[in-house]
């Protein structure tokens, strides 16, 4: 397969520690994204959240037992097993940054990406998207509106990339080498602990580069090799042990 | 030269072929998929210049400073406004969902009447003259009464000033910790000043059944300083909450049986030589050092003697340890509780440290208003037993920015007190369960339409000042209730020395020694006032409750969970919360209570099987989900649900856990408590 090597791979750093499942992060994105609100939620199969908060158990019983949470946005991957599979060339990875898009006019709602995701980040709109009465005053006019039909995922707020590229060039710097607060997706800014944290994997200057290489550090299903730009990291070895499928005796990353 | 089959044949799949290689189908095929998904029935994007407004959330008693984000002067997303000391830029999932609320399908839009079960939209001068009428008959009789569910703003001052001039007391918090505090601090230990806590410079903080980084107090906060921490976190309660999934370490307890465990650290602790100055203190030593022996302790909490030392060892080892007693789901605790809370800060020396526990002065700028602390004191439960046993008969009941009518214990009772009330007037954004019931609803606008404010939000570790400024005009017929007060104050001839309620506010900013145009700009104040406390003094006599042994009708302890994206006391899920509710809390219009392995076969319970939670105050109906996040012989269960006003985003969905809630009352303080229910599962 062919891989593009990008200068700019922006990734997320998900420190599973501070995470206490509040699901801000998960409000804040339907909010940026307009994803339109629905009356039914806990039934996952039918919901549409391009990030998604699940609750990881260690599987003991009381009193060992111990609990996590893990935000599941696209793991923009850099090997995605999505665009490899899409007819129509509605998704790729081919713009500097690494992030997969998702180009929504394209789309013909084969589901060819959701079926290759390994991650369950992608989903499709069974139902054309209804506002309550007035609410629709409220979409974002960063992101369009994705009628019944459509694919869809977490852009990482691409279009807030695209703002902060066109800010830097009209105040005269380099759009390339944006600094870690000119861009910052909806879930990273309103993370209330800072579990999130949001920058340039191939910049030394962003914390993300370091954190992503911690001993602790791990990413889903790492060894598919679809090598995600979404990492995660936590001290605790069953939630990295979580994070792959290890044989009975091996050892797990970071051990 | 004729056609045969062979040429025709030829003809078609080179045609074909060659039609691959013009753009035509490509483009035909583009315009297609563009063109199939641009319908007249999804909404278009409304553009315009794009802005932010710095405002203050009012939607929980938190107080987070939030930017909103406007397009053409709407309010479109809100984020955490990264100078606000309460928000720093994060947010909680209901200010996040906060936006969308000004147009959430349960807003009240315009004034309504009662008409014998039914509503008719009336005017706000309509509105203005019942009331005055109302009112003028009761003026100097007492017999009107206030509810109130803003913990923290200064209409507050306004509305008790307007119910003092009408010779009445009864202004009533709804119940929370913040009124559970200024209870056991200001009324039983002689404390002055709001109890808050300085998380940010502590480097070991011992959550006791406060569940800080999930549910209590300046939550937003709260999880700021843990995610910036300098040290351990420990949460102690009976549930793994938010808190629990994160913290250091989770000790397991029996709900309510916190202040139990609180006073198993003061033994190690005194035991160790610690001391303080307050008044008593050598015979409260004495009754914890016979009374709540390790042993003793163990066998109430559930927690190992061993465990009990190891943790007083560390929190005197600790350079900056702090104690924050609370209710697990915010509200119902005794001030058996907060006093135990407090004395461990009082035995570690943690009174105004840096990282401690700390006493913050309050400051009113209507002169003709009740001191709120005092009034925090007042018991909302009291009053509906009074009301119910006809002690108190009031003719006009005021409800701000509440919905008493779900968020009590005992619902039942609460329902048919509040029968007894003939008139009630409900000032409310949105049509919850409580505005369902009373004569008038007069709505209040959504904060992000109105002038509003929090003073240190309860929790806090600083004197805090932040003010709502209206982002939008009101999208309804919305009036802001200390307006409406003034106005109605102003018919019915009685002077509050209130020109309007923007003074009362830069009044205050005034005698905070803040900026009101940098208020207005979004800027908090943040003060380093501490209040010196001179005559504390530590009740022995409420030490007994604790020793109380559990009933055995009701063999299985109720651990009530709150988490905000379900939503609050007063605000039932947002649309936009509904989806971040998770599989295990709902089932289609079911929702889930949680026991461990051990608990569910003790009581022959399956995953999914109906229940039923039985107490003595009420029941309801639930699946049993099996979850080892639970301590043995505790079920817990999401507050949130259950709504039988509201829309469709909330309505119908499982069952109100609050109805299940048992009180009982404290003794000596005669305090209701009901953070240790005990309930019955049965199959249902």
């Amino acid at each position: 397969m062919q891989v593009k090597e990008f200068k700019v791979k922006w990734g997320m750093v998900v420190d599973l520690d501070k995470c206490t499942g509040c699901g801000a992060c998960m409000v804040a994105c339907q909010a940026e994204n307009n994803i339109a609100p629905v009356t039914e939620g806990s039934n996952k199969l039918r919901t549409l959240t391009w990030m998604l908060v699940y609750e990881l158990s260690n599987g003991k019983d009381f009193p060992e037992h111990d609990i996590a949470y893990l935000p599941r946005p696209c793991m923009q991957c850099g090997k995605p097993s999505c665009s490899t599979v899409c007819p129509v060339v509605a998704t790729t990875k081919d713009e500097e940054g690494g992030i997969v898009s998702q180009i929504y006019p394209r789309c013909i709602g084969c589901r060819y990406c959701m079926a290759a995701c390994p991650y369950h980040a992608r989903y499709f709109n069974w139902f054309d998207p209804v506002w309550p009465e007035g609410m629709d005053k409220t979409l974002n006019i960063s992101t369009s509106v994705r009628p019944r039909g459509v694919v869809e995922k977490c852009t990482f707020c691409h279009h807030r990339f695209a703002a902060a590229k066109e800010k830097a060039r009209m105040e005269g710097r380099d759009p390339m080498h944006l600094e870690e607060e000119d861009y910052i997706p909806a879930c990273v800014e309103v993370c209330p602990t800072g579990a999130i944290v949001f920058g340039d994997l191939n910049n030394p200057e962003h914390k993300v580069a370091k954190l992503a290489k911690s001993r602790y550090a791990f990413r889903l299903l790492e060894r598919l090799g679809t090598d995600p730009q979404v990492y995660y990291m936590s001290k605790r070895e069953w939630v990295r042990r979580q994070g792959d499928n290890y044989l009975e005796n091996e050892k797990t990353k970071g051990e | 030269m004729g056609l045969d089959r062979r040429g025709f044949i030829t003809f078609l799949v080179g045609g074909a072929a060659g039609t691959l290689f013009t753009p035509v189908p490509w483009k035909l095929l583009d315009d297609v998929s563009i063109w199939s998904q641009n319908w007249p029935w999804i909404p278009k994007l409304k553009y315009g210049a794009k802005g932010v407004t710095p405002t203050t959330c009012k939607l929980c008693p938190a107080g987070c400073g939030l930017d909103i984000n406007t397009v053409g002067k709407r309010p479109v997303t809100a984020e955490g406004n990264f100078s606000h000391p309460l928000s720093q830029g994060g947010i909680c999932p209901l200010g996040a969902a906060a936006v969308q609320l000004l147009y959430s399908p349960a807003r009240v839009k315009g004034p309504l009447k009662n008409n014998g079960g039914k509503f008719e939209s009336i005017s706000w001068d309509e509105a203005k003259k019942i009331l005055a009428e109302k009112l003028s008959t009761q003026k100097g009789s007492g017999n009107v009464a206030l509810i109130s569910g803003d913990e923290n703003g200064t209409a507050n001052e306004v509305l008790a000033a307007f119910l003092a001039a009408l010779g009445s007391s009864d202004y009533y918090f709804m119940p929370s910790d913040a009124t559970a505090y200024a209870t056991a601090w200001n009324k039983i230990m002689g404390g002055q000043g709001q109890i808050g806590f300085d998380l940010e410079n502590s480097d070991y903080v011992l959550m006791l059944g406060a569940d800080l980084l999930s549910s209590w107090g300046t939550v937003v906060r709260n999880q700021k300083a843990f995610g910036q921490k300098k040290g351990q976190y420990i949460y102690v309660g009976p549930v793994q909450t938010g808190s629990a999934s994160v913290a250091d370490k989770w000790v397991p307890v029996l709900p309510g049986k916190e202040s139990v465990f609180a006073l198993g650290l003061a033994y190690y602790i005194l035991k160790a030589g610690k001391t303080c100055s307050a008044k008593g203190f050598a015979e409260f030593k004495e009754y914890v050092l016979t009374n709540y022996t390790p042993s003793k302790v163990q066998a109430l909490t559930g927690v190992p003697a061993n465990d009990i030392k190891k943790i007083a060892a560390e929190l005197i080892a600790a350079r900056r340890p702090v104690v924050v007693s609370g209710s697990d789901f915010g509200q119902g605790s005794g001030s058996l509780d907060m006093v135990a809370g407090i004395f461990l800060n009082l035995l570690l020396g943690r009174l105004n440290q840096p990282g401690g526990l700390v006493a913050l002065p309050s400051v009113q700028a209507v002169d003709k208003a009740p001191d709120l602390n005092q009034l925090r004191q007042n018991s909302l439960i009291n009053f509906i037993s009074d009301v119910q046993k006809g002690a108190k008969r009031p003719d006009v009941l005021f409800i701000y920015e509440a919905n008493p009518l779900y968020a009590l214990p005992q619902g039942a009772q609460v329902a048919s007190v509040l029968d007894k009330i003939p008139f009630k007037v409900s000032f409310s954004t949105f049509l919850d369960e409580t505005a369902a019931k009373a004569d008038l609803v007069l709505p209040t606008p959504h904060f992000l339409e109105r002038l509003d404010d929090a003073y240190t939000p309860f929790g806090a570790g600083a004197v805090t000042y932040s003010v709502s400024t209206p982002v939008i005009k009101p999208v309804f017929d919305a009036k802001p209730t200390p307006d409406f007060i003034l106005e109605l104050a102003g018919a019915l001839g009685v002077d509050l020395g209130i020109s309007s309620f923007e003074d009362v506010l830069s009044a205050k900013a005034e005698k905070l020694g803040a900026d009101w145009e940098e208020l207005q700009g979004g800027q908090a104040y943040v003060g380093d006032k501490k209040v010196f406390q001179s005559a504390l003094a530590l009740p022995t006599q409420i030490l007994s409750g604790g020793l109380k042994m559990p009933s055995s009708e009701y063999p299985i302890y109720l651990a009530p969970v709150a988490r905000p994206y379900i939503g609050n006391t007063k605000l039932a899920t947002p649309p936009f919360g509904v989806v971040t509710i998770r599989e295990n809390e709902l089932k289609g219009k079911d929702f889930y209570v949680h026991l461990n392995k051990a608990t569910a076969k003790k009581l022959g319970l399956k995953q999914d099987k109906k229940v039923k939670l039985v107490s003595a105050a009420g029941q309801c109906k639930a699946l049993v989900n099996i979850t080892e996040t639970v301590m043995n012989d505790v079920v817990a269960a999401p507050l949130g649900f259950g709504h039988t006003a509201w829309d469709d985003f909330s309505k119908g969905k499982g069952d109100n856990v609050f109805n299940v809630l048992t009180v009982t009352q404290e003794k000596p303080t005669g305090l209701y408590v009901w953070n240790n229910s005990q309930v019955k599962v049965v199959k249902a």
